[in-house]
């Protein structure tokens, strides 16, 4: 999607203004979001959301606002968006939840944070699904062929390097058949 | 046979362990976004490899809100679960205690509920329904988040293990407020049954891990059942410390409610949870000798209001005849008298 007000850069930040009930959608790219921020005109429009917004909405915005570190009535609401799931940070903000698992990778940042000071960590150490422990299991072995590969050209055992690189090629055949 | 009519270890102390796995399937986005058509295929998907293996498929879409309570009260489903309009199902093996709620917060939640002291078993019977749908679906999961669920608090193991116990002589003791600031300290909490707090009706308490992160499975059963001993044995110490006329006062009051609940001709759920928390004490102190924990759990469960309701031939037309209908579903239990039908009025 192309920025309206530019109609050249990818628009790349969204907002939507709520004026008297009447929600109207922007998409800008970061320039011209810039240009307007710095006008003052995002920031108008945000402060008027927050003026329209009902009362309990604003409650919900603050109690989850201050668990998630952020402030949503300060913060212009014109944040990245998920392409899987189109959720933006303010609506993470608000629900307390994400929208998809890929929204842990586009908002890993905003997240961390918060991640943080529920678990005191953001570092898993548990259980590994079967396919993930067999993807590492393929990657290690991978690397070992690598090195006694490496280890045989040097010693000019062409041989056993044959061998080996069959091996690797072999496994990484299987790899790619997975993927696809 | 289900977790609750029969009874494990420290039944005095415990009434049921629980262990829950939340999962995701990849591709799918998190219940707040899906649709219809997503939750209805996610719920196929399930289905296939679990119907063969023993699960009864349930279909909360189709079913009517009083049914819907009753499995809450069986502790199958959370209380969102059973009223949430998108579609939803689930998938209960009744006698190993696991039910898979499709569709709830997170795509599965997969759980395991046994009655006393048994975590690593209700793990295991989990982590054995897990396995066998990780052979099946691409989980949403990532090398340093863990699994990937619809609420952050719930990354990492996605697990959540809890304790159902009967604590008493420390609720009488005021010592819960204390214990619970002591167990938030090392990453667990503290739940009242029935209402939230420190001074739960019935002197309930379910005993959780708060962190799913940083901490892998066996570690955080292994914290979890660390706590619940000491607890124990605080409790009985506290149990113990009882003599005198404050016993004897005890004993009067157990006493009397042993009779309530065996005699009254109308009992409600609140007066039916405090009574009956009067009288399990009263088996844990040998005060009460001719009813037993089996009996307890089984009412703790069947003269909940939904569960009741159902096991009647007619629906009872206001509170009071529930509450009748309540008194003599207890009598029958408790005392073996025939009945459990409405007497015409």
């Amino acid at each position: 999607m192309l920025c309206e007000k530019c109609k050249k850069r990818t628009a790349t930040v969204f907002y939507n203004e709520n004026m008297n009930g009447k929600v109207r959608s922007y998409s800008l790219c970061g320039e011209c979001a810039a240009k307007l921020r710095e006008r003052g005109e995002l920031q108008d429009i945000t402060s008027m959301t927050g003026s329209f917004a009902d009362p309990f909405s604003e409650l919900q915005d603050h109690f989850f606002s201050g668990f998630f570190g952020i402030s949503p009535q300060k913060e212009i609401r014109s944040e990245k968006k998920c392409p899987q799931c189109g959720t933006v940070y303010g609506e993470i903000a608000k629900l307390g939840r994400v929208g998809c698992p890929e929204c842990y990778s586009v908002f890993a940042d905003e997240l961390s944070r918060m991640i943080q000071s529920v678990h005191g960590t953001t570092t898993h150490t548990g259980s590994v699904p079967a396919r993930q422990r067999a993807l590492k299991q393929r990657a290690e072995t991978l690397k070992q062929l690598r090195t006694l590969q490496q280890d045989a050209v040097r010693r000019e055992d062409y041989e056993t390097a044959a061998r080996l690189r069959d091996e690797i090629k072999q496994l990484e055949q299987s790899k790619e058949q997975e993927d696809a | 046979m289900t977790w609750y009519n029969s009874v494990g270890k420290d039944a005095d102390t415990v009434i049921s362990s629980r262990v829950r796995l939340a999962r995701n399937i990849n591709g799918y986005p998190f219940a707040s976004k899906l649709d219809a058509s997503g939750a209805n295929e996610i719920i196929e998907k399930v289905s296939a490899p679990l119907e063969p293996a023993g699960f009864r498929k349930i279909n909360f879409s189709d079913l009517s809100s009083i049914m819907a309570t009753s499995y809450v009260e069986r502790h199958y489903v959370s209380p969102e679960f059973s009223t949430k309009e998108s579609p939803h199902a689930l998938l209960l093996q009744e006698n190993g205690g696991i039910a898979v709620m499709v569709c709830e917060e997170d795509h599965l939640r997969i759980q395991s509920i046994l009655p006393g002291l048994a975590l690593d078993e209700a793990y295991l019977n989990a982590s054995r329904v897990e396995k066998r749908l990780d052979e099946e679906f691409d989980f949403a999961y990532s090398e340093r988040l863990g699994y990937l669920t619809h609420c952050p608090t719930n990354l990492g193991t996605g697990m959540r293990a809890s304790v159902m116990m009967f604590l008493p002589a420390l609720t009488k003791g005021h010592y819960m407020n204390s214990l619970a600031n002591q167990l938030s300290k090392i990453g667990l909490t503290v739940r009242g049954l029935f209402g939230e707090g420190s001074g739960s009706a019935g002197y309930l308490y379910q005993i959780s891990n708060q962190v799913t992160l940083g901490l892998n499975e066996e570690e955080t059963l292994k914290k979890l059942s660390d706590a619940v001993a000491q607890i124990t044995e605080s409790e009985r110490r506290a149990r113990r410390s009882i003599v005198g006329e404050p016993l004897e006062r005890l004993t009067d009051s157990i006493l009397r409610a042993e009779g309530v609940l065996k005699y009254a001709y109308r009992l409600s759920s609140s007066e039916f949870i405090k009574l009956s928390a009067e009288v399990r004490f009263g088996i844990a102190l040998g005060i009460v000798k001719d009813v037993t924990y089996e009996q307890l759990g089984t009412l703790l469960v069947e003269a909940m209001p939904a569960t009741l309701t159902l096991s009647s031939e007619s629906t009872p037309k206001n509170e009071a005849s529930r509450d009748k209908l309540r008194a003599q579903k207890v009598q029958a239990v408790l005392r073996g008298t025939p009945s459990v039908t409405e007497n015409p009025s």
